[in-house]
């Protein structure tokens, strides 16, 4: 007690400006050093380990460049993925987080702080988070006044929907792209505001960083635009915005062409082409307003009414016969899945069973932003109350980030940020208008805090909720490939475990989670779909060595092979060659899909069936069911007594999770 | 580098240099007036290792009293011989020098130097120790899930040796009745798993004679491919071990595939595999991990005991013949136990390998001892000989110069090599100050750099927009 108060007292010596510096200091560290102690759960809870499967990737490729260095990793062809085509690396990711790391580890070797190459990549999203937090106080600062920020500060640092992206060990691009994409945000409304070249090349050095880091960029390069071009509707466009886009423009489309994988894109591809007409429009817009200045009002129109019909007749050929030519490329698409909710279930399998591009349910906007759903709208009121040309940029955000979230589950991420942004001025503005005689940010603190402490109480109920068992069967499985398979193995797999194989196994995979060659994942879906036999031939043409299935059925893990099979049926028989393989053939004469002893034939024959259950149907799962009884489809087996022809048993993790199948040599002759 | 170091070095690397001369030019020749009265000798072959002791009764018949005599080793086991050592009948070490005589090109010799001369026709009586590793062949070399590995012993009959030997008796523990063929040279006897052979009388020296047995040895055939050890020693009051292991089971190769179903369901099941095995930690061992380069390995249990830790380690599967695993163990120690000094003199004192299960063999083993930063005048002291490598430097965290870093290695190590190194070297107490001094430094430096920043003003001109709505 005797301390506070004579902090307090010390303090208040101070004159009430330092006193607010103080304050504000103060809130904004412990954001920041919030966000960074959110995330550590995981690692706190088990280890500091790398989570999901596309986070591996970008582990082992961090280790790649920090290992033989920038050029290595540039011209880096991979031939441990997609045998036997293999995939180009260094001209097909996005580079920013593998360079970050390594810069970041590199900076800390030469200062003698030894620290391991996973803790920095463990460790990077949620020191991004902390990143994020400053930024977000930063923008929000921007749009209204440092009380809001220091709130959206504050909310960002706990929001659930970005917390589930980037907590430590989720090593992957969108821990650093949020962070990048609302320090481009910020720049830009930095630019917007002043009008100078400099905050514009910042933001176009920010937008760089955004495209090496994620495919996202395309988001952005469209939302600034947008926000250009509802400034010229609403008659703001002015010459701080023109300097500002045009500098951005030019900057940032040359530094995005630098980087491999997106090349040409940025004048090619349609996703691109709205910034370049604003650019195009603003040239035009800031010409007609010098040449109105200067003109007679009768001569202007006549001009303006010429060139403004020649110049879209032009446009419109050109467009057309660039994308008749092929020069632009067509749509992608995952991004017409973003326009067209239902385009992927219906047109691209590969696209669809990813349960990230799912549309998403209403229930988790409510899980992944809680309060700021309601907040939101408010946010919404107090920007158009005020209509700047900042708030005009956030009202946009908002409104076109919802309608994405809505369309794909992982644009939630996206979201998020500007959810804790306007709810932050929605606060902050409420909170002003009625209290008045508090200052509302230490008032907001206190706020703040108890909903930190509710999410961290939550959190632990759910850490001791029952025995804690770990199944620690993928990493058992994959160390047993890496020391006990040779060196140069093929491993055929569902592509969902490739990334995780190259990674902790160290061998070669037929597919991965990239999924850039659809006939070949579809090779494999066919040869899990077959028959013995005709399996045989297909891994025998993929020259496999070994077979790995996930199975759940002895513990109960429900995302395992079997339920995800039919997705590999529908990829399979999405190619030509494996136009035998029929959908409807693996259901039930009443169109169930059951793996029971009514299952169809054709299911309880193909090799994915056999490889799960090998031997399944002696082992007693549950007291008072048959052996053979799966837990995860609550069905007896149907098919119990086979042996496997071409394939042995190589090895079956402890709870049956992982099962490693060795492809039989040819028999000898004569036998 | 300062030049009283590096004479040092050299003057030590000389002298080592010296030793290893002196050892290799030793002859000997072999004494006519010793004869050995009786040997009793035990081979133990129920583990992986053969470990051979024998007690041996010697006599000088000569004229004059014998102050050492020779041990010798057959040459086609000489390149299994992982440990060599005898004592006398106090039970007190005798000093082995490694020595050649000449004509006997293929045979590997040791001086033992006796504490006390026989006298002329007394006797005395000297209990030496053998451990060889490898020496136990599969056979057959792959076996299925369910079989039980059978090994082929090879060794020799009669006690080798370069005196004559009046009687000697064998006895061969192999811990199990199931015995596929074994030498009958009579006589013998075999019962409760072991055979018996002899007594023989009268061999003349350097007899060798076949002895051949087939038995089932499912005792954990784990070999230690590469111990790489690594002592780190602060003066903070720390010293951390960390060892990376490399193991393979070097049994019977699993032939055929590895069910799960049989394993789980029938525990005689894999009969020549392991599940699991323990490790001794020192007693005061703390923050100890076990994890691979996939992360923890979170099958392992530990019992902290009176006198050690003990470790119930489990790999993330079950070894079969053939199949290999790595992992690192890593662990404090509080460096009072190990660290002595007086003044700015240390010692220190620390096993050069620890244990890592039960009649280990390591093939190879690396230790590595990073002293603190600022440590000179360093002089090693190995209990056995090993090849020391070259010096280097480690950094790590708040180091400026580096820390000197000694390394040695070491082919064919077993658990009687658990012994203490000594490392002596002058360590400057001030040194201890400068790591927090650097970091006081440090962050003196950064607030002054900002306080100037502050008060500073770079700009041109005031800005003009002032955009707050």
């Amino acid at each position: 007690m005797t301390v506070e108060v004579q902090s307090k007292a010390k303090l208040s010596q101070l004159s009430s400006d330092k006193q607010l510096t103080f304050i504000k200091l103060a809130v904004l560290s412990m954001a920041a050093i919030l966000s960074f102690a959110t995330r550590l759960f995981s690692v706190l809870r088990f280890e500091s380990v790398i989570h999901e499967f596309d986070p591996y990737f970008n582990y082992r490729t961090t280790r790649f460049l920090t290992e033989e260095g920038f050029y290595q990793f540039h011209n880096w062809f991979d031939d441990r993925a997609w045998y036997p085509l293999g995939r180009i690396i260094g001209g097909t990711i996005y580079p920013g987080l593998m360079v970050t790391s390594a810069t970041l580890y590199n900076i800390m070797q030469f200062l003698n702080i030894t620290i391991d190459i996973r803790n920095v990549c463990v460790f990077l999203a949620p020191f991004f988070s902390s990143l994020t937090t400053i930024v977000t106080y930063l923008l929000t600062k921007e749009l209204k006044d440092e009380g809001a920020g220091l709130v959206a500060a504050a909310m960002i640092a706990i929001v659930p929907g970005y917390i589930s992206r980037s907590v430590a060990g989720s090593y992957d691009n969108e821990g650093i792209a949020i962070f990048c994409m609302l320090l481009t945000y910020y720049f830009w409304i930095k630019a917007v505001n002043t009008g100078t070249i400099l905050w514009a090349t910042m933001t176009a050095l920010a937008y760089f960083y955004m495209v090496s880091s994620w495919g996202g960029y395309v988001f952005l390069i469209n939302l600034i635009p947008l926000h250009v071009l509802a400034l010229m509707l609403l008659g703001r466009f002015s010459a701080r915005v023109y300097v500002a886009y045009s500098t951005l423009y030019c900057v940032g489309t040359i530094l995005s062409m630098q980087i491999s994988f997106v090349g040409f894109q940025p004048v090619q591809s349609s996703e691109h082409m709205l910034a370049l007409g604003t650019f195009g429009l603003c040239q035009l817009y800031a010409f007609t307003q010098y040449l109105r200045e200067h003109l007679s009002p009768a001569n202007f129109e006549l001009l303006f009414k010429a060139l403004l019909t020649t110049l879209l007749a032009t446009l419109g050929t050109a467009l057309v016969v660039l994308t008749v030519t092929g020069k632009i490329s067509p749509w992608t698409g995952r991004f017409y899945s973003l326009l067209d909710p239902s385009y992927a279930k219906n047109h691209i399998p590969i696209i669809a069973s990813v349960s990230e591009h799912q549309p998403t349910s209403w229930s988790s906007f409510y899980f992944d932003l809680q309060v700021l759903v309601f907040l939101f709208p408010a946010g919404l009121y107090f920007c158009f109350t005020k209509l700047t040309d900042a708030n005009i940029f956030i009202i946009l955000y908002g409104v076109l980030s919802i309608y994405f979230a809505g369309v794909m589950v992982r644009l939630m991420l996206v979201l998020a940020p500007v959810m804790c942004v306007v709810s932050g001025v929605a606060a902050s503005s409420l909170l002003s208008l009625h209290v008045k005689d508090i200052e509302p940010k230490v008032e907001k603190h206190d706020k703040k805090k108890k909903h930190e402490n509710n999410f961290v109480f939550r959190s632990e109920v759910r850490a001791h909720d029952g025995a804690r068992i770990i199944f620690d069967d993928f990493r058992e499985a994959y160390t047993w490939l890496k020391m006990n398979t040779p060196q140069d193995a093929k491993v055929m797999s569902w592509w969902d475990y490739g990334y995780q194989i190259t990674a902790m196994a160290n061998r070669t995979v037929i597919v991965d989670n990239n999924t850039w060659n659809n006939t070949h994942i579809s090779r494999v879906g066919q040869a899990m779909a077959s028959s013995e036999e005709h399996a045989y031939e297909i891994m025998r043409e993929l020259d496999v060595d070994y077979v790995l299935v996930i199975f759940g059925g002895l513990v109960g893990y429900s995302s395992d092979d079997i339920n995800k099979f039919l997705w590999m049926v529908r990829i399979g028989g999405s190619t030509e060659r494996g136009a035998h393989i029929r959908e409807a053939d693996y259901y039930t004469g009443a169109g169930e899909f059951r793996v029971d002893a009514h299952g169809s034939p054709t299911l309880l024959n193909c090799l994915m069936y056999k490889m799960s259950y090998y031997k399944f149907g002696l082992v007693y799962t549950e007291g008072g069911r048959p052996p053979g009884y799966d837990r995860v489809r609550g069905a007896e087996i149907g098919n119990k007594d086979f042996n496997l022809d071409v394939l042995e048993e190589a090895y079956t993790t402890e709870h049956w999770l992982v099962r490693i199948y060795k492809v039989k040599p040819l028999p000898n002759r004569g036998l | 580098m300062m030049p009283a170091m590096a004479k040092i070095q050299v003057s030590v690397l000389l002298l080592l240099y010296i030793a290893i001369q002196c050892g290799s030019l030793n002859v000997d020749t072999i004494s006519s007036d010793i004869k050995i009265k009786n040997v009793d000798r035990s081979i133990d072959i129920s583990s992986q290792l053969v470990k051979i002791t024998s007690k041996v009764t010697l006599e000088n018949t000569g004229k004059v009293p014998v102050k050492n005599f020779l041990l010798s080793v057959e040459g086609g086991a000489k390149s299994n011989l992982a440990f060599i050592s005898a004592k006398d009948h106090n039970n007190k070490d005798l000093r082995l020098v490694e020595t050649t005589v000449k004509g006997y090109d293929q045979v590997k010799f040791w001086r033992v130097e006796l504490k006390e001369a026989i006298n002329v026709a007394s006797t005395a009586i000297i209990a030496t120790e053998s451990v060889y590793t490898k020496a136990l062949q599969p056979f057959p070399t792959a076996i299925t899930q369910q079989e039980d590995q059978l090994v082929k012993y090879n060794g020799n009959l009669y006690f080798y040796s370069p005196y004559p030997v009046v009687s000697q008796k064998t006895n061969v523990v192999l811990n199990t009745k199931s015995v596929e063929s074994f030498t009958k040279i009579k006589p013998f006897s075999q019962q409760d798993g072991t055979i018996a052979y002899g007594s023989y009388s009268n061999i003349s020296p350097f007899t060798e004679k076949e002895l051949n047995i087939h038995y089932k040895n499912n005792s954990p055939f784990l070999t230690v491919t590469r111990l790489a050890r690594l002592i780190e020693v602060s003066h903070w009051g720390n010293i951390a071990i960390e060892e990376t292991v490399e193991i393979e089971h070097t049994g019977a190769k699993l032939k055929g595939p590895f069910s799960r179903y049989d394993y789980q369901q029938d525990h005689h099941s894999g009969p020549a595999s392991v599940r699991s095995y323990k490790t001794f930690l020192p007693a005061s061992a703390s923050d100890v991990y076990y994890r691979d380069t996939n992360g923890n390995i979170s099958t392992s249990n530990m019992k902290v005991k009176k006198d050690s830790v003990e470790l119930d380690l489990r790999p993330r599967y079950p070894l079969f013949g053939g199949w290999r695993s790595h992992y690192t163990l890593g662990y404090n120690v509080p460096s009072y136990e190990y660290l002595y000094h007086s003044g700015n003199e240390y010692l220190l004192k620390m096993r050069a390998v620890d244990h890592v299960f039960d009649d280990m063999q390591v093939d190879e083993l690396v230790t590595k001892i990073i002293l603190p930063e600022g440590s000179t005048n360093i002089v090693v002291n190995f209990p056995f000989t090993v090849t020391r490598l070259s010096d280097s430097l480690h950094y790590t965290y708040l180091d400026t110069k580096g820390r000197p870093v000694i390394t040695f290695t070491k082919q064919n190590v077993v658990e009687n090599h658990i012994q203490d190194f000594q490392i002596r070297y002058t360590f400057p107490r001030l040194l201890m100050l400068q790591e927090p001094l650097l970091v006081v430094g440090f962050l003196y430096t950064l607030f002054l750099c900002v306080i100037i920043y502050v008060r500073l003003d770079f700009s041109i001109h005031k800005p003009e927009h002032q955009h707050k709505d």
